[in-house]
């Protein structure tokens, strides 16, 4: 075995991955240390120590309201997908329909668009055939844009799985049905699981198509913060944020438990 | 198995919820954020809230931005009562989005200055509070104080100077007054737009709202800013030394309506909510908190108080109006030349 | 039933969700773009393409992304490249540093920022210290704001997909260009790199597209004097309110984007195979 790295750029890199690091985690950090702040400027660092920030957030109708819209929003966003996006991959997986191959490509293209270019067309054509934009317009377009993650991971889950099983079930006699929910789709689990807890964090965090799409009735939390940032940032949007980036831990937590972080990164 | 009962049984209820909160029970107005919505919420939308036991839904924008979402929603409005402070309320009754008021039926009518009740019974809700647009300066910075819009363009302070967009009411009428003083009107702002091109080259900021204004004095070093008089008496508060001018060419006056929506089934709620915004004790509290000028004869200020605004009858009606009217036809172009006038 | 129809079933609400809530979106929008008050208008379009103002904010959306996907690239590439070097226990570390933010709402990634670069913030504080920068040295509202921000937006795109790539070469292969005298560096380049670059050009593609269309990050640091693209068509759909013109300029970003991505694709492409 050759000797790897030449010591010089041996110390450059840990220097250059701890200067990245820092870099992707400043924002994260500062917002953090902003919402234990005492004082009612946002300073970072903070100056003294305080949770009246947090107590401000649970006690403001604004953020509680948009946060119960999200949650709503996000779970009926993260069950549709779920359904929706599982059922697809395992048509896609098949490959017994003639258009398998374009139909994947339909299934990941809302990965490839723009947000932004489908957020207009939205609201343009909601509004011009449904009517004004309810919950359920708003549900339905992160569910569109939450299916490519539930298809992939699922399909990966499935590409690994044993093709025999379902033929073994059906020589056992289980019927269609059967096949479906006690064979297919329990080896899809894993697929299913990550792909249902990446839809539940798009829908949660999604901003480009809330925004557009938002009423006076309908504000979820990361227009809500939108918001306060263009009118009158205080440190109350650090404390309702830094709420966000923990769920998002766990999230990450959750999802490296099920599919194992470093495998679905480098899938 | 249990998994997947529990599961639908909560996408169930999550469905059902969402048509629940699809059809809105709650009462919405909007705000202008910041000092303002304090106060506002202080003054009337609380007390509101605690003698109707209505929950209301306060939703931060701008009077260009609330009028645009209202326009928007022309077939399906959604907020009950809506504020603006840009005369947007002279469009949306013309247009038919906004509800006649019968004076008869507001306790607090009676007792309004004639011109912030003229055209009810078109729609056009009632002033409840007036702003002065004149010069925030920083007493400690900026002497002798000014004493004409026109020393805006003192070289000595461009570094310092604070403009506002207009997109923002506020930020629209001192810019109209500046386009005023350099010898435009409303049928020219080119005078206006080559002043504010010479500023920003010459090192003036623009931002976009209140808060802000307030940033750039606090932290930022700016001495003076052509905004209303009552966030002089906001950033006096908050410490720092300043003081509110009017320009001897005029000060506008940003007249604060209180509309009813058309078409929204609360009517009754929102001409309540509208008597509260016009009563005498909202209107000292709004002067009390933040320094505008109250349109309620029978509200009265303490000295203190009645120093730092426009107040009576007179001392407001000397103030300039521009039309309203001929702002909303053209704000769409205006806004467009002055983001090609501001744009780096 | 046969087996045809049953996975047509199961892909059935999938392809009526994505028509009803993706596809048509769409078609309406590319409809609206080409209609006025009466009938069929290029007006839009020419409105566009014909003022300095509009054109300037298209090749800023354009330049920016340039630059924006560039530095991600560069700091991506050897990123990925270490983490599939490291143990597993620090890789895991790594991948969540990257994954973090990637999962974390760009609202509140941009307010960091917005603290962080703020007139009273740490880094220009930083800079004035040291003497680099001048009294009245100013970080928001800048383009430096806007692709600060952006890169630590999507770094983590760039660099999950060299690692996707990265992961799957054969150590073997560089084991052998060392044996056979290469240099470290070499080895970089003529063996990682081109085996890493269909991972480079994902992640180019991913970054040039998304940073084209974001608006978030761009509006509230470059603030109201610095337009890009995605911010002007949200002001007309917000602000104006002015539909058509909106649906004109997405179109008008759209096609921008494929106009460069499909010539990179096929420059690279054909480099590649």
């Amino acid at each position: 075995m050759v000797r790897a790295v030449p010591g010089w750029l041996h110390i450059v890199g840990i220097i250059f991955v701890a200067l990245t690091a820092l870099i992707l985690l400043a924002p994260l950090i500062v917002v953090i240390g902003v919402s234990v702040s005492e004082s009612q400027f946002i300073a970072f660092p903070p100056n003294g120590l305080s949770l009246r920030w947090y107590q401000e957030v649970l006690s403001s109708n604004a953020y509680l309201n948009a946060a119960w819209i999200s949650i709503q929003i996000a779970l009926l966003v993260t069950l549709m997908a779920t359904a929706i996006g599982g059922a697809a991959a395992i048509a896609i997986h098949r490959r017994q329909l003639p258009f398998s191959d374009t139909l994947a490509t339909v299934f990941l293209s809302p990965l490839v668009l723009p947000t932004i270019i489908y957020a207009i067309g939205m609201l343009m054509f909601w509004s011009s055939v449904f009517g004004p934009v309810t919950p359920l317009t708003l549900a339905l377009s992160h569910t569109a844009i939450a299916l490519p993650y539930v298809v992939r991971t699922t399909l990966a889950v499935l590409a690994e799985s044993d093709p025999y099983l379902e033929e073994a079930a059906r020589t056992m006699g289980a019927n269609r049905l059967q096949r479906l929910w006690f064979v297919v789709v329990p080896q899809c689990f894993p697929g299913l699981a990550a792909g249902a807890f990446f839809a539940f964090n798009i829908s949660f965090d999604e901003a480009v198509l809330s925004l557009f799409l938002r009423g006076p009735t309908l504000t979820t939390l990361p227009v809500q913060i939108y918001s306060q940032l263009e009118f009158s940032p205080d440190p109350s949007v650090a404390a309702v944020s830094t709420i966000m980036i923990a769920l998002t831990i766990v999230l990450i937590f959750v999802i490296d438990r099920m599919l194992g972080l470093t495998r679905f990164a480098s899938a | 198995m249990k998994a997947i009962l529990g599961t639908t049984a909560l996408s169930l209820s999550v469905l059902l919820g969402t048509t629940a909160f699809a059809q809105d029970t709650t009462f919405t107005i909007n705000s202008f954020g910041g000092a303002y919505e304090t106060a506002h919420r202080a003054c009337i939308i609380t007390p509101f809230e605690e003698e109707t036991g209505v929950s209301v839904n306060v939703v931060t924008a701008y009077s260009a931005d609330a009028f645009a979402q209202l326009r928007a929603q022309k077939d399906a409005p959604q907020f009950d009562v809506i504020h603006f402070s840009g005369g947007q309320e002279i469009v949306g009754a013309a247009e038919g989005l906004l509800a006649p008021i019968d004076a008869a039926s507001l306790a607090n009518a009676a007792d309004l200055y004639d011109f912030a009740k003229a055209n009810l019974a078109r729609g056009e809700g009632p002033a409840y509070s007036i702003a002065a647009i004149g010069m925030i300066y920083n007493t400690d910075a900026v002497s002798p104080a000014p004493t004409q819009w026109t020393d805006l363009l003192n070289p000595e302070y461009s570094e310092h100077l604070v403009l506002t967009d207009i997109s923002n009411g506020y930020g629209m009428l001192g810019f109209l007054m500046l386009n005023q003083s350099q010898g435009g009107d409303l049928n020219n702002i080119q005078p206006g737009l080559d002043a504010v091109a010479k500023l920003l080259e010459a090192g003036a900021l623009i931002v976009s709202t209140s808060p802000e204004i307030q940033q750039e004095f606090a932290q930022n070093d700016a001495w003076i800013a052509p905004y209303a008089s009552d966030y002089a008496f906001t950033l006096r508060k908050a410490g720092l030394p300043s003081g509110f001018a009017q320009g001897a060419e005029g000060t506008p006056a940003s007249f604060i309506t209180t509309n009813v929506v058309a078409g929204r089934p609360n009517t009754d709620l929102a001409l309540k909510f509208v008597d509260m915004s016009i009563s005498p004790e909202a209107q000292e509290c709004f002067a009390e908190a933040l320094r505008y000028s109250p349109t309620n004869s029978k509200a009265e200020l303490s000295a203190e108080v009645a120093a730092d605004v426009a107040y009576g009858e007179e001392g407001v009606a000397g103030l300039i109006r521009f039309d309203p009217a001929v702002i909303e036809a053209n704000r769409a172009a205006w806004v467009e030349e002055w983001n090609k006038t501001i744009a780096r | 039933m046969n087996d045809r129809t049953e996975n047509l079933l199961l892909a059935l609400p999938g392809i009526l969700l994505l028509g009803l809530a993706f596809f048509l979106p769409i078609a309406q929008m590319l409809l609206l773009s080409i209609s006025g008050p009466e009938g069929f208008t290029l007006a839009h379009f020419v409105r566009f393409l014909s003022d300095p103002y509009y054109l300037n904010i298209l090749w800023r959306t354009v330049r920016l992304s340039v630059l924006i996907t560039v530095i991600c690239a560069l700091i991506g590439f050897p990123l990925a490249y270490i983490m599939t070097k490291v143990g597993p226990k620090l890789r895991l570390g790594l991948v969540v540093i990257v994954i973090l933010p990637l999962m974390t709402s760009v609202v509140v990634r941009t307010f960091g920022w917005m603290v962080l670069l703020s007139r009273s913030g740490i880094v220009p504080e930083l800079l004035r210290d040291t003497g680099l920068v001048g009294r009245t040295f100013a970080l928001m509202q800048t383009e430096a704001a806007i692709v600060i921000g952006m890169v630590q937006v999507l770094l983590p795109f760039m660099t999950l997909s060299i690692l996707g790539v990265l992961t799957r070469i054969d150590g073997k292969l560089e084991e052998a260009a060392r044996t056979m005298g290469c240099s470290f560096l070499q080895t970089i380049r003529t063996v990682v790199l081109p085996l890493a670059l269909p991972g480079i050009v994902a992640g180019s593609l991913l970054c040039f597209t998304l940073s084209a269309s974001s608006f978030v990050t761009p509006n509230l640091l470059g603030g109201t004097r610095i337009q890009v693209l995605a911010a002007s068509i949200y002001k007309s759909v917000t602000a104006t309110p002015d539909w058509p013109f909106a649906a004109a300029q997405a179109v008008i970003l759209f096609v921008g984007i494929l106009l460069v991505l499909v010539p990179y694709i096929k420059l690279t492409g054909a480099k590649h195979g």
